[in-house]
């Protein structure tokens, strides 16, 4: 574990991150843009301070962690198409672990590798675009930003080292006593998401210290983009909660390295203190996965029905009421546990609360497309495909919350079908409709739309079928995080068509991840403003230049009102001496 | 008190609040030796938090307007790092947070059987640091690099005393220079204290939480020890200001906050509640 920390800490320092740092430390000035000495794609494999560039290196780094967990969801999505173990088998040593343990491990990562998955994939898109959103040149903090992308290399490269290290079984969650004596893997998964967490906190302080500071002359709060908003009521919670987790997990390492009895009952320890501390950050987490993808949503919504957002300042204050909201429900995760029986009925009730701000999201949404003139290019199918996930997502949610139905849900597959549903429609979808919407800012080229089309109709209609399938199961008794299941449960045919359609959704990631690569060298031109919209972004050619705008911005209108006339949202300040040379 | 531009106002209204947090700091012991009143502590940690942050973190200057509106120049981007460095102290807090709550989980209206002595030397020979790292703190605001390097040398010198006093001694790490001092200060016969060596920390609660408790607040008042050292040798170098000196303010809001959080943990592990001896 010392090994794993001292490497992170010298990977940092050798690679040339913190070269600033030190130099601050030692009394010397650097200036603040720095040249780069890297071009094309060699700039990604190398330390930058663009916004930008560190948004793609995450956005990448994200798909590649996406791509890793989801092959390890296939390897165990094929154990179980059929009931009795087919190739994970008792017989099997891999990595020192027989086929159901290699099971657990697969499971488990696949869970915390999604995770981090998901906490850089937002990250890269809060990176690449909040300072072009608001005008500004750069993050406030453009070292500490390079720092809080490298530091993630070396947290998913601990992470994904547990599966050589003997894994582990516990799930993504890590609970003790069991977490407390798992192999030597166990510790290399706290490491790795550790370390995670410290990137996740100071991205986090960043974006909300660039939002406030760095906005463009005339925008004003009420003016800001909604996923500037989002951003910003994320970054609240993964800066503070985060360090719930941290702590809990660190508290783990040390019990398991000390023999400090914190979770241990025989030493005056209580196990539920860790599930209390875990979930006060794992439950806001959901909400720091989906609030971008739901600022996403409500920014690109606009663009392609030609119409305002509705209700503008109740989607924006939305996004602060699900993270306020967010902080007092981690308990409806352990009505199992043994807590006080008391605490049940409160945490019920505020998270059916929940509901409320999220309401008033698809109020909006549904709104705003009301007589629009909607277009369907590939970005809007995703975002359209976002909001009926999601929706469906939140329709299965209240059984969890409701206590007497979570009682007998409670570790099913009801609940993995629910968390899918809820993750794909508030991140991937949206996740998706972005990088197919902000690619042209990036590169100058499209993607291609008909392979884009195939993505999203191969992609959805399976995932209902997954998702649906998954609560089917569950309601019908399958467990959850099991490697086999009893025959005479009649659950096998079933149990196939969700592998088939697991693998459909993986065929379609692989055709994205192909048309994205494809693209970047071999796609259609388009350096202009190709959907249209108001933007300050797309008010300049792509790709964009290395710090941004080369004339500031001044808002000088709202930022959504599609359809009206001459009611521009921004403007470039001239500067006085150009005004000046044409006398 | 208004926050006052002249140096030796700035000074006095230092001394000042070191003295009330002194005066608080003896109530809180006398309290806790006299009656068992848990609120009334909370109460005055709450007092002594509110004067360190308001006088010696100066958390209003997070109001101050910009005087500059180029993003780019000094004065904007020192309140934009100031914001930045409160955003940090709150995530850090809620570590401690954390502790905290773990502390009341585990070990309730108990706790571990100390040395009160040495519990309260400790306790103000940081607070007395804070006092030091404020004086250097206004002098560099003013000009006096050389009153700031004097300062922050006993600042620094009193922050290693209270990192050594908590490890070497109170941990009984070093157990030939423990025992001399901790006799020194009047050891009860026969107290069982928590010592790592004989496996306290991993025996029950007790140890487990104090030890952890401690020691993170120790780690964070190293990383401040080495933060004070590089501003301390910058300020040698001459990089520091009256009107640039970020990197000091930094320093001692940081350091503040190392003092912030022993303002919580000295009732919540020495005073509150009953002693119970060690296993």
């Amino acid at each position: 574990m010392l090994g794993a920390l001292f490497g992170a800490v010298s990977f940092l320092v050798g690679c040339g991150v913190t070269d600033d740092w030190i130099k601050w430390a030692r009394g010397i000035d650097t200036s603040d843009h720095h040249e780069e000495h890297w071009h094309g794609w060699e700039k990604f494999l190398n330390v930058s301070f663009d916004h930008k560039v560190i948004g793609i290196q995450y956005t990448l780094i994200a798909l590649l962690l996406l791509g890793v967990g989801g092959t390890f969801a296939m390897i165990f999505r094929t154990e179980l198409a059929a009931s009795q173990l087919q190739f994970l088998t008792t017989d099997l040593n891999l990595f020192g672990q027989t086929g159901p343990q290699l099971f657990n491990t697969l499971m488990s990562l696949h869970g915390m590798i999604m995770i981090v998955s998901i906490l850089l994939g937002i990250s890269g898109i809060i990176n690449y675009a909040v300072p072009l959103l608001i005008g500004a040149a750069d993050m406030s903090f453009p070292r500490l930003n390079a720092f809080s992308y490298w530091i993630s290399v070396p947290a998913a490269i601990t992470l994904v080292s547990s599966l050589f290290l003997g894994g582990f079984d516990t799930g993504w969650t890590g609970y003790p006593p069991l977490s407390a004596r798992a192999p030597v893997g166990m510790q290399m998964f706290f490491m790795g998401v550790f370390i995670a967490g410290w990137s996740s906190i100071l991205g986090a302080l960043n974006v909300i210290v660039t939002a406030l500071r760095m906005r463009a002359k005339g925008m004003t709060a009420m003016k800001m983009p909604i996923f500037v908003w989002a951003s910003i009521a994320t970054s609240i919670i993964s800066m503070t909660a985060t360090q719930f987790i941290g702590l809990a997990f660190q508290l783990v390492m040390f019990q398991r390295l000390f023999g400090m009895g914190f979770f241990d009952p025989a030493k005056g320890g209580n196990p539920v203190l860790f599930q209390h501390l875990f979930w006060f950050y794992s439950h806001p987490a959901v909400y720091v996965f989906i609030l971008p993808g739901l600022g996403v949503i409500s920014e690109l919504l606009p663009v392609f029905v030609r119409k305002p957002l509705f209700g503008y300042r109740w989607v924006a204050m939305s996004s602060f009421g699900i993270a306020l909201v967010g902080f007092v429900v981690w308990a409806h995760h352990m009505f199992t546990s043994g807590m006080n029986e008391y605490l049940r009925v409160p945490f019920m009730y505020s998270t059916l609360l929940v509901s409320v701000p999220t309401g008033v999201k698809f109020f909006s949404w549904v709104a705003t497309m009301w007589k629009g003139r909607i277009s369907t290019p590939t970005p809007m199918l995703f975002v359209l495909g976002g909001i009926v996930v999601f929706f469906m997502g939140g329709l299965s949610g209240p059984p969890h919350a409701t206590v007497s139905t979570d009682l007998h849900l409670h570790d099913t597959y009801f609940v993995v079908g629910h968390f899918h549903d809820t993750i794909f429609g508030g991140f991937v979808f949206p996740f998706f409709a972005a990088i197919y919407y902000w690619f042209p800012k990036a590169t100058g080229r499209r993607m291609n739309e008909f392979w884009g089309k195939v993505h999203f109709w191969l992609m959805t209609p399976s995932f209902f079928i997954l998702t649906f399938g998954m609560m089917y199961v569950g309601l019908l008794g399958m467990r959850r995080r099991i490697a086999d299941y009893d025959p005479a449960l009649g659950l096998d045919s079933a149990h196939l068509i969700l592998t088939i359609a697991g693998f459909a959704i993986f065929t379609s990631v692989i055709i994205f991840g192909i048309n994205l690569f494809y693209s970047i060298k071999h796609g259609e031109k388009a350096e202009g403003n190709i959907w249209n919209s108001r933007s300050p972004e797309w008010q300049v050619p792509s790709p964009m230049a290395a710090h941004n705008y080369s004339k500031p911005l001044e808002v000088i209108g709202e930022p959504y009102d599609y359809g009206l006339k001459d009611a521009p949202y921004t403007r470039f300040i001239e500067p006085a001496s150009a005004g000046k040379s044409k006398h | 008190m208004s926050h006052s531009q002249n140096k030796s106002a700035a000074l006095m209204q230092g001394v000042i609040i070191a003295i009330y947090l002194a005066i608080l700091t003896l109530l809180e012991y006398f309290v806790a030796v006299a009656f068992d009143a848990v609120p009334l502590l909370i109460v005055v940690a709450i007092i002594k938090a509110v004067l360190v942050v308001y006088y010696f973190m100066h958390i209003y200057k997070l109001n101050q307007k910009d005087s500059d509106t180029n993003h780019e120049s000094y004065a904007y981007k020192t309140i934009t790092n100031r914001l930045g460095l409160w955003l940090f102290l709150i995530s850090d807090g809620f570590v401690f947070a954390g502790l905290l709550v773990m502390r009341i989980n585990l070990l309730g209206l108990t706790r571990p059987e100390l040395n009160q002595t040495l519990g309260l030397v400790v306790t103000v020979v940081l607070l007395l640091s804070s006092f030091f790292m404020n004086r250097g703190e206004m002098q560099m605001a003013h000009g006096d690099v050389k009153g700031f390097m004097r300062n922050t040398a006993i600042t620094f010198i009193l922050g290693l005393g209270f990192l050594l006093g908590v490890v070497m001694i109170e941990w009984r790490g070093v157990p030939a220079i423990a025992e001399p001092i901790l006799h020194f200060f009047g050891e009860p016969e026969g107290m069982k204290a928590l010592t790592p060596s004989s496996g306290d920390a991993s025996t029950g609660p007790l140890g487990a939480v104090f030890f952890m408790m401690t020691g993170m607040h120790a780690f964070h008042v190293l990383t401040g020890l080495i933060f004070l050292f590089v501003v301390w040798n910058n300020a040698r170098k001459g990089v520091y200001t009256a009107e640039k000196h970020w990197g000091v303010e930094a320093a001692a809001v940081y350091w503040h906050f190392i003092d912030l959080v022993w303002i919580f943990f000295y009732p919540a592990l020495y005073l509150i509640g009953t002693a119970v001896g060690a296993p």
